[in-house]
């Protein structure tokens, strides 16, 4: 019956609308899933499908990196420092496809390990400060009073406190890793969703359908989960996708502070920092490969965002 | 339709903000103007204050010494023209120039020498850094006596190697008694008031200092008439200045941007062998026994097959960007020994001495695992000399993990002695003095000890040194210590750290071994 | 009856602004406690300002003369009571007030975000309007993919590539350093500062413009996307329907209500900006609030980073408090709460 009453477009096929003086008939429209819409969407928007297939293949290139990766990543070898792409050695062989960098280092291996990396920090990050943000959110928004308040003054903090300064004590702290990483940059980005979370989350807690939904004795919790959250999700999905971009971005800026990962766990944003000695010294190759790496990932996850945004929502625009 | 003429004005509007400022033209440094970049800015100028070198750089000017430092490990005079020792060696008396001033006309007599030394002494003032923390501690100082208007004596509690004593004096920058006493502790930071060939002029924090010529200045050379010392923390940035010409002389030439340099037509890169020891340390503290690694190196033989592990020469040519000498033991040549040789790269001799130490290979083709932490951004190349480093040790089937932190929570680790069991680290040298640069160990729980070491012979060789008089004597010694350090060796040799100096083809100047610029003895070509 | 009612709103603006005042002290004093805590966990800051070589006796001597000897309660407590009298401690560095470092630094930052926001905004709200009232042509296209690319570089990467082409091939601008504007200006020497904004502009512009373009970026699209939102609803086609010309319909009617989202990001804009501060002045040795306080953070001068802290997150509400009133000027329907 819930699930019956009205859902946003996205999540249910099944529209129902209510009479009311507008439409004084009741009726039920019958839409195809999500997923095929999806498609048709997609197959219609010429970026987005290219945007997809770079992202597939950074995924592709994360997910196999080591049978993809011709070299181990750290294996260094000083006599082959800085080696050009596509340089034939003594027998002929290429064996550094895109070159090496300042320690002799396989770039082409460290691009492709250094998309698990990139990747997955983007991610995990997204994925920390989107659950905490959006649970905190709708909590805030649900609750209201003093829970509010707390929630809410926790945000100002937060935002008050430049990210960067909070991200470079606490990295300094707690040393540069992976895993340190994961977490700055999700708490940087928690307060976004908690604050869309919260807003979406007033608007429908009076919605009839949650009154419904307490009047079949639905206790606060499953209201939360199984009423709310589906119909404040779409947002923060739209957020996330923008977010996975700024995060991998953030790493990189963070590299350069000296503060993201060890030099010896290549990210794209590491590699990149670490080729800024060789610039000016006319060695593009170290700079250029990571630099197009992280810019064409970006540029994809902003397209599909976009694309995204327009799908799930149009209302959306401009948030 | 829509006609956007307006949106299109407010665009012009934008593009004419970023457009217009093209068209002036850049000035570049003139005849009578020095310009240097440095890396950092100083954090206050006041002269018994030295917490940087970036401060010791601009005191170099602005102040004088009593003795003066120079670059070929000589001491020679300066604001003092002589001095003399006590019988007992603890009353040093210094005679000063007649007729010295500070910039600000008052006259500088032994009065103010005292002063210098008593203020920065002095715990109500509560001064950290080099002269305060570091020097006056070292020669044992006791107090000042001012003999005459010329003669003031420096009082320690010991004896001490003439020429070391000397340098530390020769630390202490010297600045009237009544201009700082008129001064807070705040003002005096700000403003300097000095006693050297050039007078402050002003300080634009991070961005430059300016100094200017002291007029009629007999002691030292003022070949250009103003300084402006410039702060530029990318290396990339300075590099570009100095291309474009806009700057004389930059700190920290990244090496492999050395070619770049010299290919400009504009700059020239200055190498030269500086005084820092940089080595990795064996930690062997019991803080570290459970950690990986920790007994093998425990084991002298061990310690001694890895030095043959690690290709030094190939390291400085690839990553340090010069051709550099490795490091026989921890003096600065060439107070070193001369009978010891650099151990070679020798990788097959480290791997048979390691079988013969009892840890062979195993399946995986390991000997043991261990860790090697390291600092990043504060020695030249630090992060991937370390990660070279632990290449080589792995490749001789030590695992090594690396463990690279931020300077200032590594400095913050090394304090303690809270890293190992292998350790990265550099510890500033000296040119004068072989025991200058011995005194890191000059006792088991000396701070400077990081690696702990407590080897007998070595300790009771130093304690010896205490009653020795004669320099032939003290030099056997010497010998004979760095002979044991070098067959039980706690640091892994590794070399000493060259510095890069970007200079202006307009300019005649040669960079210092030790890290200081000193630059009123340049001249335009 | 025109006057209760404005009074009316006059009070309930300063009842909500007090409220949102006395609320910021919590803030602020939430921020000092996560610094001091932080900044204290990292390790004993007393190692960083003894020599390297100095000996057990003095690094003890240091640690007294610091007073980081005392426990950590009895620390936070000296600081609270000290920033109750307006006073931030002193720097232990540079052995002045903490807060007048901040404030000697805080021009130079200021000139380069407001030039940032300046130019993010003069470019972005034509292009965004171009765009959208040009949707779906090539020029849209173009544009749009130019504003994603401009989001989609690293600012120091984007910084190092301006100064070494603009700056050293084409020496068409200064490479690095700063002329001050605001500085004078604010000490009351208006003719200098003036004199000196031809030359300043000079220095500005590549690091502003390696700040701003991801802004610039971000903003193009949102204009575009609130333009194109409003330009669909009932109101625009109503006045299409009167027969205004296109250009009073956009101006008049779907401008204002499109910048909406835009004044709600210039508030968080603020402290976007502020994070590529840090590498920007980096990059083109500028002497701002960024290099400060990264640097004062790894030489762990604890009050000098406790004084900004305090100063950022004053400006963010303030700003923020701002943002809000000129949004409720902006959109009737905003109530203040």
């Amino acid at each position: 019956m819930r699930s019956l009453i009205r859902v946003s477009a996205w999540n249910n096929r099944k529209v129902r609308v209510k009479p009311d003086a507008a439409h004084p008939v009741s009726l039920m429209v019958t839409e195809p899933p999500v997923w095929k819409r999806a498609g048709r969407s997609l197959l219609r928007a010429k970026w987005p499908i290219l945007a997809l297939v770079i992202l597939g293949v950074v995924a592709f290139m994360a997910v196999f990196a080591p049978s993809i990766a011709p070299k181990d990543p750290n294996r260094q070898s000083l006599v082959e420092r800085l080696i050009e792409p596509m340089k034939a050695n003594e027998n002929g062989e290429i064996v550094y496809f895109l070159g090496t960098d300042g320690l002799g280092r396989d770039l082409w291996s460290r691009i492709i390990y250094g998309a698990q990396v990139s990747l997955a920090v983007g991610v995990m990050a997204v994925m920390v400060g989107g659950l905490m943000g959006t649970t905190l959110g709708v909590l805030a928004g649900y609750r209201g009073g003093l829970l509010d308040d707390i929630i809410m003054r926790l945000a100002d903090i937060q935002l008050a406190f430049p990210f960067i300064l909070l991200a470079i004590m606490v990295l300094v702290v707690l040393g540069p890793g992976v895993w340190n990483l994961i977490p700055v940059l999700g708490i940087g980005q928690w307060v976004t969703y908690a604050r869309i979370a919260r807003g979406q989350t007033i608007s429908q807690r009076e919605k009839e359908y949650v009154e419904a939904a307490r009047c079949i004795g639905a206790n606060d919790r499953r209201i939360m989960l199984r009423a709310i959250l589906p119909n404040v999700l779409a947002p923060l999905i739209v957020i996330a996708s923008f977010n996975v971009a700024s995060a991998i971005l953030a790493e990189a800026s963070l590299s350069f502070l000296g503060l993201g990962v060890p030099p010896t766990v290549p990210t794209w944003g590491g590699i990149l920092n670490e080729s800024r000695d060789q610039i000016l010294a006319g060695k593009w190759w170290p700079a250029l490969f990571p630099g197009l790496a992280i810019m064409f990932t970006v540029l994809s996850l902003n397209i599909l965002g976009d694309w995204l945004r327009d799908f799930l929502d149009p209302r959306l625009r401009g948030r | 339709m829509f006609r956007y003429r307006f949106v299109l004005l407010v665009l012009l509007i934008g593009l004419l903000a970023v457009v217009f400022p093209l068209i002036t033209v850049a000035q570049t440094p003139d005849e009578n103007t020095l310009i240097i970049a440095q890396t950092v800015d100083v954090g206050a100028l006041d002269p018994a204050s030295v917490n940087s070198r970036a401060e010791a750089n601009i005191f170099f000017h602005v102040f004088g010494t009593l003795f003066e430092i120079g670059d070929d490990g000589v001491l020679r005079p300066y604001l003092a023209s002589e001095y003399v020792v006590s019988e007992d060696g603890t009353e040093w008396t210094f005679t000063l120039n007649e007729g010295l001033t500070c910039h600000d006309g008052e006259a500088l007599t032994a009065e103010d020498v005292a002063y210098s030394f008593e203020r920065a002494a002095d715990p109500a003032n509560a001064f950290t850094g080099n002269t305060a923390g570091f020097a006056l501690p070292a020669i044992g100082y006791q107090g000042m006596r001012v003999d005459g208007d010329l003669q003031v004596t420096v009082l320690t509690d010991r004896y001490q190697t003439p020429n070391l004593r000397l340098a530390l004096i020769s630390e202490v920058y010297i600045h009237c008694k009544d201009s700082y006493s008129a001064l807070s502790l705040e003002e005096a930071g700000q403003k300097p008031i000095g006693s050297g060939p050039y007078r402050f002029v002003e300080w634009v924090p991070d961005d430059h200092i300016t100094l200017e010529a002291v007029e009629g200045y007999t002691l030292r050379p003022t070949n250009f008439k103003t300084q402006i010392w410039r702060v530029i923390p990318e290396a990339s940035t300075r590099v570009a200045e100095l291309i474009a010409g806009n700057v004389d002389v930059i700190a920290n030439v990244p090496p492999d941007q050395i070619e770049a340099v010299n290919n400009s037509g504009v700059a020239t890169v200055q190498a030269v062998a500086g005084t820092r020891r940089i080595y990795v340390g064996f930690q062997f503290g019991e803080n570290f026994k459970d950690a990986p690694g920790y007994d093998a190196l425990q084991n002298t033989d061990v310690r001694v097959a890895l030095q043959y592990a690690v290709d030094v020469p190939t390291i400085c040519k690839t990553l340090l960007g010069t051709e550099c000498e490795r490091a026989s033991s921890m003096v600065n040549p060439p107070n070193n020994n001369p009978n010891l040789e650099p151990y070679p790269f020798d990788p097959a001799k480290a791997e048979e001495l390691l079988d013969a130490a009892g840890y062979p290979r195993n399946a995986d083709g390991v000997r043991f695992e261990t860790v090697l932490m390291g600092p990043r951004g504060r020695y030249l190349n630090d992060a991937n000399v370390v990660q070279a480093i632990a290449q080589y040790l792995t490749d001789v089937g030590v695992k090594t993990t690396v463990d690279i932190r931020d300077w200032a929570d590594y400095r913050t680790l090394t304090g303690p002695k809270e890293i190992g069991p292998m350790f990265f680290l550099g510890t500033g040298g000296g040119t004068w003095d072989a025991l200058y640069d011995m005194a890191d160990l000059s006792s088991p729980d000396a701070g400077t000890n990081y690696t702990n070491w407590q080897n007998e012979e070595w300790f009771t060789l130093w304690n010896s040194l205490a009653d020795i008089r004669d320099p032939e004597q003290e030099r056997e010694i010497i010998n004979q210590m760095l002979e044991v350090f070098y067959n039980d060796p706690p640091w892994l040799l590794l070399y000493f750290q060259p510095d890069f100096y970007g200079v202006s083809n307009r300019l005649d100047w040669q960079a210092r071994r030790d890290e200081w610029i000193v630059i009123y003895n340049a001249t335009l070509k | 009856m025109p006057c209760p009612y404005l009074w009316n709103t006059y009070r309930m603006m300063l009842r909500y602004i007090t409220r949102r005042l006395l609320q910021s002290l919590l803030v602020i004093l939430g921020v000092t406690l996560l610094t001091f805590l932080t900044l204290h966990l990292a390790g004993d800051p007393t190692y960083l300002y003894v020599s390297e070589r100095a000996s057990q006796e003095e690094i003890e001597a240091t640690r007294k003369k610091l007073g980081f000897d005392q426990p950590l309660p009895v620390q936070y407590v000296n600081f609270l009571s000290g920033l109750a009298r307006g006073d931030l401690g002193m720097s232990i560095r540079s052995r002045k007030p903490a807060l007048d470092l901040v404030l000697e630094r805080l021009p130079a930052t200021l000139e380069l975000t407001i030039f940032a926001m300046i130019i993010s905004t003069t470019i972005a709200i034509p292009i965004g309007i171009i765009s959208a009232t040009k949707r779906g042509t090539g020029l849209d296209g173009g544009i749009m993919l130019l504003a994603m690319f401009g989001q989609s570089i690293p600012s120091f990467w984007l910084g190092i590539m301006l100064l070494l082409s603009v700056g050293l091939q084409l020496k068409l601008l200064p490479i690095s350093g700063h002329v001050a504007v605001l500085d004078p200006m604010l000490k009351g020497d208006i003719s200098t500062g003036l004199t000196n904004l031809p030359d300043a502009l000079r220095y500005l512009i590549m690091p502003g413009v390696t700040i701003g373009l991801f802004s610039l970026s971000r903003n193009a699209r949102l204009v575009r996307s609130s333009m194109l939102e409003v330009l669909s609803q009932d109101y625009v086609t109503t006045a299409r329907s009167k027969g205004l010309s296109e250009r009073v319909v956009i101006m008049k009617h779907a401008f204002r209500n499109a910048l909406i989202p835009v004044v709600t990001m210039l508030g968080l804009e603020f402290g976007f900006l502020l994070s590529g501060v840090v590498v920007t002045e980096t990059v083109f040795s500028w002497p701002g609030v960024g290099r400060l306080v990264t640097n004062a953070i790894t030489q762990r001068d604890i009050p000098v980073v406790q004084a900004s802290v305090v100063l950022f997150s004053f400006l963010f509400i303030t700003l923020n408090l701002l943002v809000d009133l000129i949004y409720a000027q902006l959109d009737p329907r905003i109530r203040l709460e």
